[in-house]
């Protein structure tokens, strides 16, 4: 069974949404999955509620942000 | 008449600036390290600084240059079809319009812009770009592009995506663009994850980070986004520029203009020159459709709420929009809707326009109705526009109204034919998912490394 990802811009299984996150689930993981199970349920057996916090509890950046954030990165490692 | 034609000699000179007439004003994107407003100085290490001036330009209209048209004229002015057989199918006393744009070389309306991009940064002295993409739209948009302007490109095409898309990477590589799968090798920020894994899945936020900073580390380098940024916008408003003037000829003006939304590109193109008519006092109803399983402009962001301050209750899912645990920068500066252009949520939050969002199931359906009854195969995001279209033709139909609906077709689905055979044989049902199924999936997480 598969969700078509509106960042990637393809159909995608469950196993790279719960993990694409560093190891953690993507950000819109809730929204995409939440209609054919229960979501939290299912988040709360696999990941500690540390893991989760760090997954959904920062604001989602925006594209220009991220782009700041890595120019910012790359500039501070020369 | 089925198909209207515009002649090259009336193809539109300039593109759209909307930013020239917007009742507020777009505030200035922040440097997250700073809270401090991004400077054209910041963006030039990735950018050329024609680019840079398109993006805060203030003018209305921005001329396109000669050696653009000579470009764009390959494909453009993109035919404007009537869907007389839909019409038929659905009895509906709508007259409805679709913008063809999947008739450019790479099959969608991403050259619009990967076009001007690529002959700017070449103006500018660039002598090779850098990109990632996900499904490969815009990496074979922009390697089509360089193509035409003589500049190199890499492409970090996210590696799930590349592995499973084998059609898009040939694209890319058949107009000389090179293209390797992220996380790579090649870059700090690949080689964190590919060590790990050499057959780390990828991600769009290591691909773009890898892009990057390839850009700022090589010589004569510069970066290229294809959606989000205002200079991509306005260059897709060519797409609503020539329809008007299509419309014209046959003395049609729109009662509701449609478009999808994903990052926003297309849904501006052809919508933000009817934006204008609409600030100007002109009645058309326009419209963004998205997917309801990802509503971030019909829902708002969605965050996890811990319930109360001691973080002892279970986790809640929520929409988050008019909660108090929201944080701050979200409503800093008006809202703003992840993933999509600043300059479409400006104008959702202004009223001038309104967002649907539809099912998974229903899109594809309504893309094999228009596949059956015009013919074409859309894209699956352009699916969403279509099933508004079809939608609005039935209300149309028990309103008695003979509405005008134009629809931006903003790419075919020739190299997506995976996704309509997923729905074809089931795999795509909006139910909940099987245990044995869930189980079968989550054994292959062992491929993604988990944070230490």
């Amino acid at each position: 069974m598969e969700v078509y990802c509106v960042k990637i811009g393809m159909l995608m299984e469950i196993d790279y949404c719960v993990a694409m996150n560093e190891g953690l689930p993507c950000q819109d993981f809730i929204r995409c999955w939440g209609k054919r199970m229960d979501v939290v349920a299912f988040l709360e057996e696999r990941f500690s509620q540390e893991e989760l916090k760090k997954a959904f509890c920062s604001r989602p950046k925006s594209r220009m942000e991220r782009i700041i954030d890595t120019l910012n990165m790359t500039k501070k490692h020369g | 008449m089925k198909k209207i034609l515009l002649s090259e000699k009336d193809m539109p000179r300039a593109w759209y600036n909307i930013q020239a007439d917007l009742p507020n004003p777009l505030p200035p994107p922040l440097n997250p390290a700073t809270g401090e407003p991004i400077t054209p100085d910041m963006l030039a290490s990735i950018f050329p600084m024609n680019l840079i001036e398109q993006e805060v330009s203030p003018e209305r209209w921005v001329e396109i240059p000669e050696e653009v048209m000579e470009k764009l004229l390959m494909w453009r002015p993109t035919p404007l079809y009537r869907a007389y057989n839909l019409e038929r199918f659905l009895n509906t006393p709508a007259r409805i319009y679709f913008k063809n744009e999947g008739t450019s070389p790479p099959g969608s309306h991403k050259p619009n812009t990967a076009i001007p991009q690529a002959y700017y940064n070449r103006e500018f002295g660039t002598k090779r770009l850098t990109t990632e993409t996900g499904a490969g739209q815009w990496g074979s948009a922009l390697s089509f592009a360089c193509n035409q302007f003589g500049l190199e490109l890499k492409i970090y095409m996210v590696r799930v995506s590349y592995n499973q898309k084998p059609y898009r990477k040939i694209m890319m590589e058949v107009w000389g663009g090179k293209c390797v799968p992220s996380p790579s090798g090649d870059t700090n920020a690949g080689r964190k994850y590919y060590e790990q894994n050499p057959e780390h899945p990828g991600s769009l936020g290591i691909a773009i980070s890898e892009a990057i900073e390839d850009a700022v580390t090589s010589k004569d380098t510069k970066y290229s986004l294809g959606s989000v940024l205002n200079h991509v916008l306005m260059h897709q408003t060519i797409i609503g520029l020539e329809a008007q003037k299509q419309l014209e000829t046959i003395g049609e003006y729109p009662d509701i203009v449609i478009g999808c939304a994903g990052g926003g590109s297309n849904f501006a193109g052809i919508s933000f020159p009817f934006v204008r008519d609409k600030i100007h006092g002109r009645e058309v109803r326009i419209v963004a459709c998205e997917p309801a399983s990802c509503p971030t402009m019909t829902k708002g962001p969605y965050v996890y709420d811990f319930g109360d301050t001691a973080e002892t209750t279970p986790l809640l899912p929520m929409h988050s929009i008019g909660h108090a645990f929201v944080p701050a920068p979200i409503h800093a500066g008006g809202l703003r809707y992840h993933g999509m252009a600043p300059l479409v949520s400006r104008v959702l939050v202004d009223g001038l326009i309104e967002a649907r969002a539809y099912n998974q199931l229903e899109t594809f359906e309504a893309g094999l109705i228009f596949a059956r009854t015009e013919g074409f195969i859309p894209a699956p995001e352009t699916d969403h526009a279509i099933a508004c279209v079809i939608e609005e033709a039935k209300r149309a139909k028990e309103e008695g109204k003979e509405r005008v609906i134009l629809v931006n077709w903003s790419g075919h689905g020739i190299i997506d034919l995976a996704a309509y055979d997923a729905y074809l044989s089931g795999r795509l049902e909006d139910s909940t998912l099987p245990k044995e199924e869930l189980e079968r999936l989550i054994k292959n997480l062992e491929k993604f490394p988990r944070p230490r």
